[in-house]
């Protein structure tokens, strides 16, 4: 559906300059990533969301690719391929194609090649000025193209990580609720697990070997894997590892010697995902909540309040603001602060632009770990259609 | 679609197209073959306004996704795959109680620490820790794979395509799990693969399809009135 008119093509190469003309005044560089990408780097990390409906081929000398369905991660490898340390600033723009299977009939508000106009914005440390730099720029750009009366949808999932890393749960409870927070119904099934009496093993006789293994002896806990397993005359094949297999049953026989999670955490943790509100009334139920619950959740509160106030400082306007605790669950790889800006009323076809922080993405793509990024990118074609109907 | 005919698409080979004539047969509606013998057109016997056309049982289902023929007799398995909104674009008119079989996930006997389809995702995240990449499914069935795992929220995985003996690619180590058919279990068991708890995708077995994109006319209806009344559907 690009362009397919003249007109269309014009009026949306005339919306790009102007948005790329807000951007390169910011300081951000115009860059151009590769159309194909390597396949696996998208799949591991981008969600299932849109993992499934990613264009992905293999080629002639058995690479898998992919159309990019995103640019993120395209300007990640362009920033690791400059800077493999990922010890410097940088600043990036791209206006280009991306590329999303639709199921069901064509619509003009769901090509599935569209184009992306964004920035990122890598290594800087002070993490709430780059979150209000980001938003500021692209609501301008926004502007700039002719875009009235939009609103802005908030998120922070470091918020959710604080809450969880100050109750009291096991490590590899938290890592296990974390790892399903985006997808809500398996995080649901999670939670209800950890507060059931866990039987994760149904087979009577590798649950007595689980709860028998001895946590702090992982070497004889593979040595007695493997004897039942001969015992059994099972054979051992494929990749997977005779020390996997003994490290998720000692976790199995941890998880049966533990507590069960308490019907207040539960309830904590869900009450938590049901705040909603100003950014102003969310900071007051937040704290509310974990001083009730004894959580200390300072720091996340700290950098939730500074980054408010650099928002106001930047001329952010936050009345028409909504932050929603739950939202941020589309792309896995946010790890903090997210926005989307969007016309009310409108569903999928009035989310213009979205954005949010991914502080763990270059680590997981060979960069090194804790480097800070943020970005934002703005789908084209619906911003060109919500300004043709405003006009 | 030249004639005004209805068009009823058949397997053309194997168990599947005799059990099909057999069936058809029993209920008055004999299946002969027109032209030369190894020809791919067909009628029933004393059914004017039908014509067979035999054709590969996945080719079946992609005419009824399409509308080239205006029923069709196949496997589940194979229109739940191929036709991604298969309950809008035809109507299962009757199961036909053969070509049984069930699409599963397997996994090697020896994953002692994976019982369902629930554990599969912890495992392939250590497992991704451990090897630096996803854990391989093989299947043929590529699109029931994804959507089944979506629901699971299995979601740290790759498919690789396998087109034959997919219960073979764990030894072979080009995958890990596997998402194939199965009547018995014996050939799995034989592989050292054991179905997961919760890991039955599909219950298939052949059926009766309607497509309903296909040039429905007043002739055509009629006969596949008639084919429902004999079939007593």
């Amino acid at each position: 559906m690009t362009a397919e008119s003249a007109a269309r093509f014009e009026a949306l190469e005339d919306q790009a300059e102007r948005i790329m003309g807000v951007f390169a005044r910011a300081g951000y560089e115009r860059v151009a990533p590769s159309i194909l990408q390597p396949a696996d780097i998208f799949l591991d990390r981008i969600g299932e969301a849109i993992r499934s409906r990613t264009y992905i081929f293999t080629d002639p000398d058995g690479q898998e690719l992919c159309l990019r369905p995103d640019l993120t991660i395209p300007a990640c490898r362009i920033y690791l391929e400059r800077n493999p340390k990922a010890n410097r600033e940088a600043r990036y723009a791209y206006n280009g194609p991306a590329f999303r299977y639709q199921q069901g009939k064509p619509d003009p508000l769901r090509p599935r090649e569209f184009r992306q106009a964004g920035i990122e914005c890598f290594g800087v440390a002070d993490r709430e000025q780059a979150e209000a730099e980001v938003l500021g720029v692209i609501m301008e750009a926004l502007r700039s193209a002719g875009l009235r009366g939009f609103v802005l949808r908030l998120g922070d999932l470091g918020l959710f990580r604080a809450l969880l890393d100050a109750l009291p749960i096991p490590a590899r409870w938290r890592e296990r609720l974390r790892h399903s927070f985006w997808r809500p119904e398996s995080f649901h099934a999670v939670l209800q697990r950890l507060a059931a009496p866990p039987n994760p093993l149904p087979d009577p006789e590798v649950a007595a070997l689980a709860r028998d293994l001895d946590p702090n002896d992982v070497d004889g806990a593979e040595k007695r894997v493997g004897d039942f397993l001969d015992a059994g005359g099972i054979p051992v094949m494929g990749a997977r590892t005779l020390s996997e297999i003994a490290a998720r049953l000692l976790a199995a026989g941890a998880d049966m010697r533990e507590h069960p999670l308490s019907g207040d955490v539960v309830r904590l943790i869900e009450t938590y995902l049901t705040i909603a509100g100003s950014p102003e009334t969310v900071l007051r139920d937040v704290s509310r909540l974990a001083s009730e619950a004894k959580a200390d959740m300072g720091e996340a509160l700290d950098r939730y309040s500074a980054r408010l106030e650099r928002f106001r400082k930047a001329g952010i306007g936050l009345h028409h603001a909504r932050f929603a605790a739950d939202f941020g669950r589309q792309l896995e790889y946010y790890t903090g602060f997210v926005f989307q800006i969007e016309l009310p009323g409108q569903g999928v076809a009035g989310q213009i632009a979205g954005g949010g922080r991914y502080d763990g993405l270059l680590a997981a793509i060979g960069g090194p770990a804790g480097t800070p990024a943020i970005g934002s990118a703005i789908h084209t074609e619906r911003l060109l259609a919500a300004r043709g109907e405003a006009a | 679609m030249t004639s005004q005919k209805l068009i009823l698409g058949i397997p053309s080979k194997g168990r599947l197209m005799e059990q099909t004539a057999d069936y058809f047969a029993a209920r008055g509606l004999a299946m002969v073959k027109t032209g030369h013998e190894r020809g791919y057109r067909g009628a029933i016997e004393g059914l004017d306004g039908v014509e067979l056309a035999y054709l590969s049982a996945a080719e079946i289902a992609r005419h009824l996704q399409l509308g080239r023929i205006h029923l069709g007799v196949t496997g589940e398995d194979l229109v739940r795959e191929h036709i991604p909104d298969a309950d809008e674009r035809c109507d299962f008119l009757a199961r036909l109680g053969f070509g049984k079989a069930d699409v599963v996930v397997a996994a090697p006997e020896w994953w002692i620490d994976v019982a369902s389809v629930a554990d599969l995702e912890e495992a392939a995240s250590l497992f991704y820790r451990h090897h630096g990449r996803r854990l391989r499914v093989a299947t043929k069935y590529m699109n029931l794979t994804r959507r089944f795992f979506a629901e699971k929220g299995f979601v740290s995985y790759r498919i690789v395509e396998s087109l034959g003996a997919t219960e073979g690619t764990p030894a072979a180590q080009t995958a890990e799990v596997i998402v194939d058919i199965t009547t018995t279990g014996t050939t799995l068991r034989a592989n050292h693969l054991k179905v997961l708890g919760e890991g039955v995708i599909l219950r298939s077995e052949a059926c009766l399809i309607a497509s309903r994109l296909a040039e429905w006319s007043p002739a055509s209806q009629a006969a596949e009135t008639e084919i429902r009344n004999r079939l007593a559907l």
